[in-house]
């Protein structure tokens, strides 16, 4: 008798979960704007390395910064990360990132890339050089420790010298505490 | 072109003249105690330099600007103004009627003269005390036309010596980095904010020039490599050489007193680290050996001790360590920011800056870590003290006016004013050695 009821109960959750899930896909559905979105699933997945390598190569962007040799690619892929005031530590939003940034890099093996230490203004600009080489270091542990070969990656330390937004403000300090990903080949 | 033009000057004022006008010199005596905190400036009469060549009247009004500009913002001297002086006619004769003078302000006198004859000047001062009514020296200077400047900073630092009992540092340079052109590049300046001198021109970024204690090289930093790499300009051949370029910083880099090795930052183990490498960029030696950043070094000017920043105890401070890296001792405690260290020439004050209420500050500090005397306040963020060569002033970055430039005061704090009038974010000034040795 309690067996049975525990199966009738067991049913009735079974379709309330049902039921809500459904409802959930419903909501979730308009989300979905086009087709092409849909098909970009597999891709991230890795089934189709052929589209994938297209999209890397239509992220990328030639550049060079005034008065430092050499031209350098740079990819929409691979996301800035931010750090806390006077801080090199990797906050979770920060791994996450990198966790995306570290699985292009790992389709891309011939790949030689340079993070950027970067730092807002404020501190004296020999300390602020210290402090952009380690938050690239910090960068570069967390992506060897995802798998990404150290002889891949160099590092460089701009201390306060290039903010990505020259205001001088919480906001724009924010943005410029960062550590920035350039491709120097491919 | 400038330079070519000062050391025919230094040769001129070495080799040459520099001849002392009467052997009537009184003894040595200091007027004024410049390291007293009320310092009083001494009131001093210039009179208008005769032109005894009778070839170049408007020279006159030149050199006493210039004369006047140095004595003035040295804070040491109050400039008498004409108005005040005696009717006497004999009050401003060789040797001044010192009767004239009783009733007024002045306590001492300048006079001199000039003579021009093409392309070649000659200058000659002779100063007096005009209460103890005595002679207290005088020199002749002679030089090409254009080193006019330089001649009067040499009459100011000879005045300077009288008053003060030691030559003053008005033909002494101080490089900075300034984005006047657009990108930072390094420039030197006079003590008085003329004959600016563009030193680095590759548009890149260049950072902490280190003036050389001869004072013929500026060691600095720059980015044109895409690595923070370590450069010599050569200010007597305008020349630049690679000096040391580890992947990684080559930054901050300070001469070692004796000019035979450079203490700078570089990059160890995923952090920075202070070495000290030979002048020629060899032999790195690694000093300190943590897993913390450290930046920053500079030498004690026995060449025994090295400060440096550190934030091993988890914000940055300045710390002591003799110079094979041991007897490491932490120096600052008030505060949680203190960087950008700077030994004075006579060692017994380190400049530093220090965030106080979220803006930094210029202090001081005895090197035992006793005595901080806090030397700006309300006034920006102040940065990157620097010393004059004779202890007295000290030169460091101020954004109390909006952007970032370089302002001097004397050594106690009073009297600061800014360095140059260009336009452009400026940093990071270094002050030279004497030019005269």
């Amino acid at each position: 008798m309690v067996k049975k009821t525990c199966i009738v109960l067991g049913v009735i959750l079974s379709l309330m979960v049902m039921a809500s899930c459904a409802k959930k896909a419903v909501r979730e559905e308009p989300l979905v704007t086009t087709e092409e979105e849909v098909r970009g699933k597999p891709i991230e997945e890795g089934e189709e390395p052929g589209i994938e390598e297209k999209s890397l190569a239509a992220s990328l962007e030639r550049k060079e910064y005034p008065g430092i040799e050499g031209e350098f690619l740079e990819s929409s892929l691979l996301k800035d990360i931010h750090f806390g005031f006077d801080r090199y530590d990797l906050t979770p939003e920060a791994r996450e990132i990198l966790s995306q940034n570290a699985e292009v890099l790992l389709k891309h093996p011939g790949a030689k890339f340079q993070i950027e230490g970067h730092c807002d203004e404020r501190g004296t600009i020999e300390y602020n050089l210290a402090l952009g080489e380690r938050r690239a270091n910090s960068t570069k542990e967390y992506l060897t420790s995802l798998g990404v070969s150290l002889d891949r990656i160099s590092t460089i330390s701009y201390g306060e010298e290039m903010p990505a937004d020259p205001g001088h403000t919480e906001k724009a300090w924010a943005k410029n505490r960062r550590a920035h990903f350039i491709i120097l080949s491919r | 072109m400038y330079l070519k033009l000062y050391l025919r000057v230094i040769f001129i004022l070495i080799c040459v003249i520099s001849t002392f006008i009467s052997a009537e010199v009184s003894r040595a005596r200091v007027y004024i105690d410049i390291e007293s905190p009320e310092l009083q400036p001494l009131p001093i009469a210039i009179d208008q330099f005769k032109d005894t060549g009778r070839s170049q009247p408007d020279l006159a009004r030149r050199i006493m600007d210039i004369l006047a500009n140095d004595l003035t913002i040295s804070g040491f001297f109050e400039i008498i103004p004409r108005s005040e002086f005696p009717q006497e006619s004999n009050a401003t004769a060789d040797p001044p009627g010192y009767q004239s003078w009783l009733m007024s302000r002045s306590e001492a006198l300048v006079i001199g003269g000039y003579s021009s004859k093409g392309e070649r000047l000659a200058v000659e001062f002779r100063l007096f005390d005009l209460v103890e009514k005595v002679f207290l020296g005088g020199k002749r200077y002679e030089g090409s036309a254009k080193s006019l400047r330089n001649i009067i900073h040499h009459i100011a630092n000879e005045i300077t010596y009288h008053i003060t009992g030691e030559k003053g540092v008005f033909d002494t340079k101080i490089a900075f980095v300034s984005t006047m052109s657009g990108n930072k590049e390094i420039y030197t300046v006079d003590f008085d904010g003329h004959n600016l001198r563009q030193i680095t021109d590759n548009g890149s970024i260049n950072l902490s020039p280190a003036w050389s204690p001869n004072g013929r090289l500026i060691a600095f930093t720059s980015y044109i490599k895409r690595n923070p790499d370590l450069y010599l300009f050569d200010l007597t051949r305008s020349v630049v050489t690679q000096l040391s370029t580890d992947p990684g910083l080559n930054a901050a880099s300070a001469w070692s007193p004796d000019g035979s090795r450079m203490a700078l930052m570089m990059r160890r183990d995923g952090n920075t680290e202070v070495f000290i490498i030979n002048r020629d960029g060899t032999h790195p030696r690694r000093l300190t050996k943590s897993w913390s950043s450290e930046a920053s070094p500079t030498w004690s000017p026995n060449g025994r001790k090295i400060a440096f920043v550190s934030d091993r105890a988890g914000s940055p401070q300045i710390y002591t360590m003799d110079i094979n890296g041991r007897n490491v001792k932490r120096l600052t405690f008030l505060g949680t920011y203190n960087a950008s260290p700077s030994w004075s020439p006579r060692g017994d004050r380190i400049a530093y800056c220090g965030r106080l209420n979220g803006r930094f500050d210029i202090l001081t500090i005895n090197p035992d870590g006793t005595g901080i005397r806090r030397l700006t306040e309300n006034s920006g963020s102040n940065e990157s003290p620097t010393w004059s060569p004779d202890g007295r002033f000290i030169a460091f970055s101020s954004t109390r006016g909006g952007q970032s430039r370089i302002y001097i005061m004397n050594a106690n704090g009073a009297n600061q004013r800014r360095l140059t009038s260009t336009k452009g974010k400026e940093s990071s000034p270094t002050w030279s050695p004497r030019m005269d040795r």
